[in-house]
C-alpha cells in the first residue's frame, strides 16, 4: 500500500514544538489507525512475558504500527501502570494494586513519599513500558508515542466510590467538611504526582508525543446538572490537573494526544479541544465527530471513533456495518473539512473466542473504500 | 407529625441526612415501615429513575439518591425483619470474575433496592463459585451478572454453566447487563433477562420475580 502521509516525523520538528502540520498531513493523507496493540500482543503465546520486557514490548508496538501502516508507534493502552507504580512507592504489593482503594485520605507522609520518589525505580511492567518507548525511539523511524492514564481517571481508581465523593464536592462540600471530598482531593494529588513521574520517564526515553487517557472524565463521574448549576468540579478535578500535564509536556516539546472515550457533553469536548489544545483529540463512539468538529479548532486532529468495543460480536456489529460506518465517517469529516484520522474508539482488545471476528473488522476499517 | 413527603423529597434530592432524620422521626411516631417504603421511598426512587431516563438526572444524582434511600432503609430493615415482612424477591448481584468495574452494577443494585428487592451485592471480580455459594446461602430468586469488558463477558456464560453444574439453574433466574452486553448475547448464553439500563433492570427483575 502506498503511504499518503509523511513517515519521517523528524522533518517536522522545530525549536519549540512539533509542528502541527505533521499530524494534519497524516489526517490529510487518509491515515487509518486502530489502537490494536493488544491484538498483536496476543499473537504471542506468552503475552505476560512480553509485558515485562521492554524490548519485546517495543517489538510488539513496532509490529502493530507496521501491520496497520502507521508512522505513529502508539503503545499498549495499559491504564494500570501508574496506579501500580504509585502504590508500589507506598508499599502496596503489585498483586494487590488492581483492587486497592484508599479507605481514608492518604496522609501527608504518603504524599511526601511520592513527592520524594524521583529516584525510585519503576516496577517491572512500568519499566518495560518505558523501555518500549526507548526501543521505538532508538531502533525505528516511527514516532515514539508515550501513554499514561489521566489524573482524574487515576484518582477514580484509587477510591471505592469516587462518584459520590465528586458529587458531594459538586454539592458544595469541602475537604474540611466531608471526608470523601478530602479523600478525592488527596488521591488526585497522588495521581498527578505519579503521572508526572511516569511522563518524565517516558520523555527521557524518547517519547515525542504522549497520549493521556482520561476516560473517567465523563458524565458518569461528573454531573452535567451540577456543572450547569455553577459547580467547578470539572474545572477543579479535570481541567486544572490536565493543564498542568499539558504544561509539563509542552516544556519538554512533547505533543499531547488526548483520549477520552467516555460519555461527554459538548462543553467537555470544547474544553479539552480549546484549552488543552492537543495535537490529536481522540473521542469515543458516543460522540458524533462531524458535529463535534464545530467545537474543535481546525489544527486539532480528531481521532476515532468507530465502535470497536462491539467488534467482538457479529450480531452487534457485522462487518458490513463496520464498512458502512467507516465510509460514512470519512465522507462526513471530509465534507466538513475538519482534519480527521479514522480510528478505534479505544484500545481494540483481544477477546478470547472472538479474535478472528475482531481482526476481520479491523481489516475492514483499514481497507474498505480504498 | 412528620410530613412523610419530606422523606420523598430528601431521597429525590439526595439529601442523606434529612432522609435519615425523617425516617427516625417517623419510626418514633409509629409510622409503619412498609408505609414509608411503599408510599415514599419506592415512589421517590421511581421518580429518580424517571429523571435519569429523561437525562434530568445523571449517575451522580442517582447515586446520591440511592445513598439517601439506603440510609433510610438501614433504619427500617431491622423492623421489617422483626415483623416477618418479605421483600419482593432476593437478588444476588455481582460483576463477573476478571472484571473490576462496579459503576453499572452499583446503579442496578441501588435501583433494585429502591424497587423493594433485597439485594446481596457480592462486589466485583466474583467467581462462579461465589455466586453459587451466595445463591444457596441467601436462597436467592434471581442472580444478576454484570460485565463492562468484552473480555470478561464470556464469564457470564461460564457462571450460568456453573449454575447448571450445581443444579441451581432451575431454581434461580439469571439476568445480565453491562455496556458491551446485548440482548442477542444474553439470549445466546441462556440468560432469562437482560436490560440495557439500571432502571430497566428493575422492570426485568419484577418480571423474573416469583409470583407471590
Amino acid at each position: 500500500m502506498r503511504l499518503l502521509w509523511p513517515v519521517n516525523w523528524r522533518l517536522f520538528r522545530n525549536e519549540a514544538h512539533m509542528k502541527r502540520e505533521y499530524y494534519l498531513q497524516l489526517a490529510a493523507g487518509g491515515l487509518r489507525l486502530p489502537i490494536g496493540i493488544d491484538l498483536v500482543l496476543h499473537d504471542s503465546p506468552d503475552p505476560q512475558r512480553i509485558l515485562r520486557d521492554g524490548s519485546l514490548l517495543g517489538e510488539v508496538v513496532e509490529t502493530a504500527a507496521r501491520r496497520y501502516a502507521s508512522p505513529l508507534a502508539v503503545p499498549l493502552m495499559d491504564l494500570t501502570l501508574e496506579k501500580e507504580d504509585l502504590l508500589r512507592i507506598l508499599g502496596t504489593p503489585e498483586a494487590e494494586a488492581e483492587t486497592f482503594h484508599f479507605g481514608e485520605a492518604p496522609s501527608e507522609g504518603a504524599l511526601q513519599l511520592v513527592r520524594d520518589s524521583s529516584r525510585t525505580p519503576f516496577g517491572t511492567r512500568g519499566q518495560a513500558h518505558i523501555d518500549s518507548v526507548h526501543y521505538i525511539a532508538g531502533k525505528t523511524a516511527l514516532l515514539p508515542v508515550g501513554m499514561a492514564i489521566g489524573p482524574f481517571s487515576l484518582m477514580t481508581k484509587l477510591m471505592a466510590d469516587p462518584i459520590t465523593a465528586i458529587a458531594m464536592a459538586g454539592m458544595g462540600m469541602t475537604p474540611e467538611g466531608d471526608a470523601s471530598v478530602l479523600l478525592a482531593e488527596r488521591c488526585l494529588e497522588l495521581a498527578e504526582m505519579a503521572i508526572a513521574r511516569s511522563l518524565e520517564a517516558q520523555i527521557k526515553a524518547g517519547a515525542k508525543a504522549i497520549m493521556i487517557c482520561e476516560p473517567a472524565a465523563n458524565i458518569v463521574y461528573l454531573s452535567p446538572r451540577q456543572i450547569n448549576s455553577g459547580s467547578d468540579i470539572f474545572e477543579r478535578y479535570v481541567m486544572r490537573p490536565n493543564l498542568r500535564i499539558k504544561k509539563q509536556l509542552a516544556s519538554a516539546e512533547v505533543d499531547l494526544i488526548f483520549h477520552n472515550c467516555g460519555d461527554l457533553v459538548g462543553l467537555m469536548v470544547e474544553q479539552f479541544a480549546t484549552r488543552l489544545d492537543p495535537a490529536i483529540l481522540s473521542l469515543g463512539s458516543s460522540r458524533v465527530l462531524w458535529e463535534d468538529a464545530a467545537l474543535v479548532p481546525k489544527d486539532v486532529v480528531l481521532f476515532g471513533n468507530l465502535p470497536t468495543k462491539k467488534f467482538y460480536s457479529d450480531d452487534a456489529m457485522p462487518t458490513s456495518q463496520v464498512e458502512a460506518m467507516t465510509l460514512e465517517l470519512i465522507k462526513r469529516m471530509r465534507a466538513i473539512g475538519h482534519p480527521h484520522i479514522l480510528g478505534s474508539e479505544c484500545d481494540v482488545l483481544h477477546v478470547p473466542g472472538a479474535a478472528s471476528a475482531i481482526r476481520s473488522k479491523v481489516e475492514a476499517m483499514l481497507t474498505c473504500g480504498r | 407529625m412528620t410530613e412523610l413527603t419530606k422523606l420523598f423529597n430528601a431521597i429525590l434530592t439526595g439529601d442523606n441526612k434529612t432522609a435519615i432524620a425523617c425516617t427516625q422521626q417517623a419510626i418514633a411516631e409509629g409510622v409503619q415501615p412498609m408505609e414509608l417504603i411503599t408510599s415514599q421511598m419506592i415512589p421517590a426512587m421511581a421518580e429518580v429513575g424517571r429523571r435519569f431516563e429523561s437525562e434530568e438526572y445523571y449517575v451522580p444524582e442517582l447515586l446520591l439518591s440511592a445513598r439517601a434511600m439506603k440510609g433510610a432503609l438501614a433504619l427500617l430493615r431491622p423492623l421489617l425483619a422483626a415483623s416477618g415482612t418479605q421483600p419482593v424477591a432476593r437478588i444476588v448481584i455481582g460483576t463477573v470474575k476478571g472484571d473490576l468495574h462496579d459503576i453499572g452494577k452499583n446503579l442496578v443494585s441501588s435501583m433494585l433496592e429502591g424497587g423493594g428487592f433485597e439485594v446481596v451485592d457480592l462486589g466485583t471480580d466474583v467467581t462462579p463459585e461465589k455466586f453459587i455459594q451466595a445463591i444457596q446461602q441467601h436462597q436467592a430468586n434471581i442472580v444478576a451478572l454484570s460485565a463492562l469488558l468484552t473480555v470478561t463477558m464470556p464469564m457470564m456464560k461460564n457462571t450460568i454453566e456453573a449454575l447448571k453444574q450445581a443444579s441451581l439453574r432451575d431454581h434461580v433466574k439469571v439476568m445480565v447487563g453491562g455496556a458491551p452486553v446485548t440482548r442477542e448475547y444474553a439470549d445466546s448464553i441462556g440468560a432469562d433477562g437482560y436490560s440495557e439500563s439500571a432502571t430497566g433492570a428493575v422492570a426485568v427483575a419484577r418480571q423474573l420475580a416469583p409470583v407471590s
